[in-house]
């Protein structure tokens, strides 16, 4: 594969432990030069470990990482140089404008990039002499990810970048990740919008309870799905699982909170069975829907999980 | 050092922006100069207030009186009741009562008697060390007036006059005391408050994922700490000079030297504190525990020779004792630095110490 020719990030066996509790249980993978590579998985799943270990922030209890050519065990400053990161929950100083922090942040490095520009291309120029405290929340994690540019890296890592945000201010974010690639830049990020690795993400890994549980393009995953159609509905009263699975064409049958989601690859059967169950069982449907497979779905097959589950 | 001035410039902006701690890091200090200052500051002297019972009522017995209110430590007042006056030394207004009898100025011209004429003086127990001074001033008038009736002529006299060498008054001994606190507290509490509270929100976990060397970080703390501890020092004794006259006697570089010593060692210890606390909220009950023993055992307020004989090995290891004692005497007697090399050796020692100590247990997250 193209992409295979020039690694930017090869994850060797990465082991993080907390006590007996193992965060991270030896994964493997590689990144591209300008892929954006999205690690996916529910909360704990081992994802922010994964990347923190891979930035320095953590030491691996086992195995290495690559990162732009150096060892993150050996040349861990040389790694510095080269990536740029936005992690999950930091808070700024509050009391310094966009501007100065922008500054501040760049005078820790060799090299810098214009600040004007950067501000420009985080489309916070308005907001250039403001304090970061009157930023709104959107507003704050541009300028988190204008922090991790700042001194023009091969490599973005982004944790959780539009966790808490709203529609508008997540689109604006995906705006900015996608620029960044036109530009070259390899991104690895975290999340737990299937929506959003689907949009943005060229591959994406699926963490599951510190392991790797599948890694391919977006299509890919969906596709190794063998169902390719979805209906989710829900009842009023009870409904046993297994009478759902008996219905014509169904090869699962998953839960989600009160919502009930059957996989099928025959959708045409597999409603008139079901409306013809219901029927017989006088029992009430509301909010049918029928959609094709998403991400989501590969997640909710691989694990039996839902990946947000509160 | 682009990133060394850099993080000195922001953490000024820091401070200088946010106003409400910038205003109570200085009011408290002033507040507490002033009110200690105007309270107990000219509280070197000591006065006795005497009353006297007059029940002469001669010319002789108003000499008496008028010798006793001579002396510059009394406060006389006459009474014309005895029982008024002993009431008055019940209630503490006065110390001493002095009752001249009838039969007083009679007894000084009949020079052929002999016998012993008795002035009664009732004084206060509880205040006895005042009392004392009252009782002895009144003895040497009495001592006076005896010998001269006799026709004494002492072979030996003492001649004592008062040497002013330095005007010194309590708020003289307050005003470094305070600036010795303010340094204590400002960076102690600071830093190990500040710090803990980065921590916490992730701000320093932020600067580790850059090119940032910790040495860099915390020389930039250093540099903006001094300044703006300097700055308020100097606020501290502009203020101590326009309202109480306080000034320095001594030189201002050798003054500026135990600043920047005091500034290292509590910033030092605050480094400490800021690794050890687990939680910022933790940090400042931390920082509380070491700094209020050491506001009353360090010479602040009160001379460490006050302190009880076994306490003095303890006062004498604190760096605020040290701190307080060279600020003092720089500004007061205005003593050489070299005279003070050991307690500028001390404080050195803590800097350098609690900074070895700080790089083992500084975490950036």
């Amino acid at each position: 594969m193209n992409i295979q020719q020039e690694n930017m990030i090869e994850v060797k066996s990465l082991v993080k432990k907390y006590g007996t509790f193992t965060a991270v249980n030896g994964i493997d993978f590689t990144v591209g030069k300008g892929e954006i590579f999205g690690l996916l998985g529910p909360n704990g799943a081992g994802k922010s470990t994964t990347l923190e270990m891979m930035v320095g922030l953590r030491k691996p209890d086992g195995g290495t990482a690559i990162i732009g050519g150096f060892d993150i065990s050996r040349d861990l400053n040389k790694v510095k140089e080269v990536i740029g990161i936005q992690l999950q929950s930091t808070t700024l100083f509050e009391l310094l404008t966009v501007e100065e922090i922008l500054r501040l942040y760049g005078s820790f490095y060799q090299k810098n990039v214009s600040i004007p520009e950067l501000i420009e291309e985080v489309s916070l120029t308005e907001k250039a002499k403001s304090r970061i405290k009157t930023l709104s929340g959107g507003q704050k994690q541009r300028l988190a990810i204008a922090l991790a540019l700042v001194h023009d890296p091969w490599i973005i890592f982004l944790d959780e970048p539009t966790t808490g945000l709203d529609p508008q201010a997540r689109r604006t974010l995906w705006d900015i990740v996608l620029k960044l690639k036109e530009k070259g830049k390899t991104t690895v990020l975290t999340t737990h919008y299937m929506d959003e690795a689907h949009v943005l993400c060229d591959r994406i890994a699926i963490m599951d309870q510190g392991n790797l549980i599948a890694l391919d393009t977006p299509s890919g995953l969906v596709k190794s799905l063998e169902s390719d159609s979805a209906v989710e509905f829900r009842f009023e009263g009870d409904f046993l699982t297994d009478e759902l699975e008996s219905l014509d064409g169904v090869k699962q049958v998953g839960k989600n909170k009160d919502t009930y989601v059957i996989y099928t690859d025959d959708l045409q059967v597999t409603l008139i069975s079901l409306i013809q169950l219901t029927s017989m069982k006088n029992l009430k449907l509301t909010d049918l829907q029928t959609r094709t497979s998403t991400l989501e779905d590969v997640f909710i097959h691989m694990t039996g999980r839902s990946l947000r589950e509160e | 050092m682009k990133a060394y001035w850099q993080l000195t410039l922001a953490q000024l902006r820091i401070f200088l922006r946010n106003r409400q701690v910038l205003f109570w890091t200085l009011a408290f200090p002033i507040f507490l100069m002033v009110m200690l200052g105007s309270f107990l500051g000219d509280g070197n002297g000591v006065s006795v207030s005497i009353g006297v019972v007059d029940q002469d009522q001669t010319s002789q017995s108003k000499e008496f009186s008028n010798l006793l209110a001579k002396n510059e430590a009394v406060h006389l007042e006459s009474s014309n009741s005895k029982e008024k006056a002993l009431d008055q030394v019940k209630n503490g207004d006065i110390q001493l009562v002095v009752v001249i009898p009838q039969g007083y100025e009679a007894m000084m011209k009949d020079s052929a008697n002999t016998k012993t004429f008795e002035v009664p003086v009732y004084y206060n127990e509880t205040n006895l060390a005042v009392s004392q001074i009252g009782l002895t001033i009144v003895n040497s008038v009495i001592d006076g007036i005896s010998k001269e009736k006799v026709n004494y002529t002492p072979s030996i006299v003492t001649n004592s006059s008062g040497i002013e060498a330095l005007d010194l008054k309590y708020i003289d001994f307050l005003v470094p005391g305070i600036l010795a606190m303010m340094i204590m507290t400002n960076n102690m509490n600071g830093v190990a408050g500040q710090i803990a509270a980065w921590r916490e929100r992730g701000i320093l976990r932020r600067m580790q994922g850059t090119t940032l060397k910790a040495s860099t970080f915390i020389a930039a703390q250093i540099t903006a700490r001094l300044m703006l501890n300097g700055l308020q020092a100097l606020i501290v004794l502009v203020v101590a000079n326009l309202i109480f006259g306080v000034s320095v006697n001594g030189s201002w570089i050798s003054l500026i030297t135990f600043v920047v010593l005091g500034t290292l060692a509590f910033m030092a210890i605050g480094f400490i504190i800021a690794g050890i606390a687990k939680t910022p909220e933790s940090a400042a009950p931390i920082a509380g525990f070491l700094s209020f023993p050491m506001l009353f055992l360090g010479g602040v307020f009160f001379p460490v020779q006050d302190m009880p004989a076994f306490i003095q090995p303890i006062v004498n290891v604190l760096p605020i004792s040290h701190l307080s004692h060279v600020i003092r005497e720089t500004m007061n007697v205005g003593t050489p630095f070299m005279e003070l090399g050991s307690d500028a050796l001390i404080l050195a020692c803590w800097a350098v110490g609690a900074f070895i100590v700080a790089s083992f247990t500084f975490k950036w997250e």
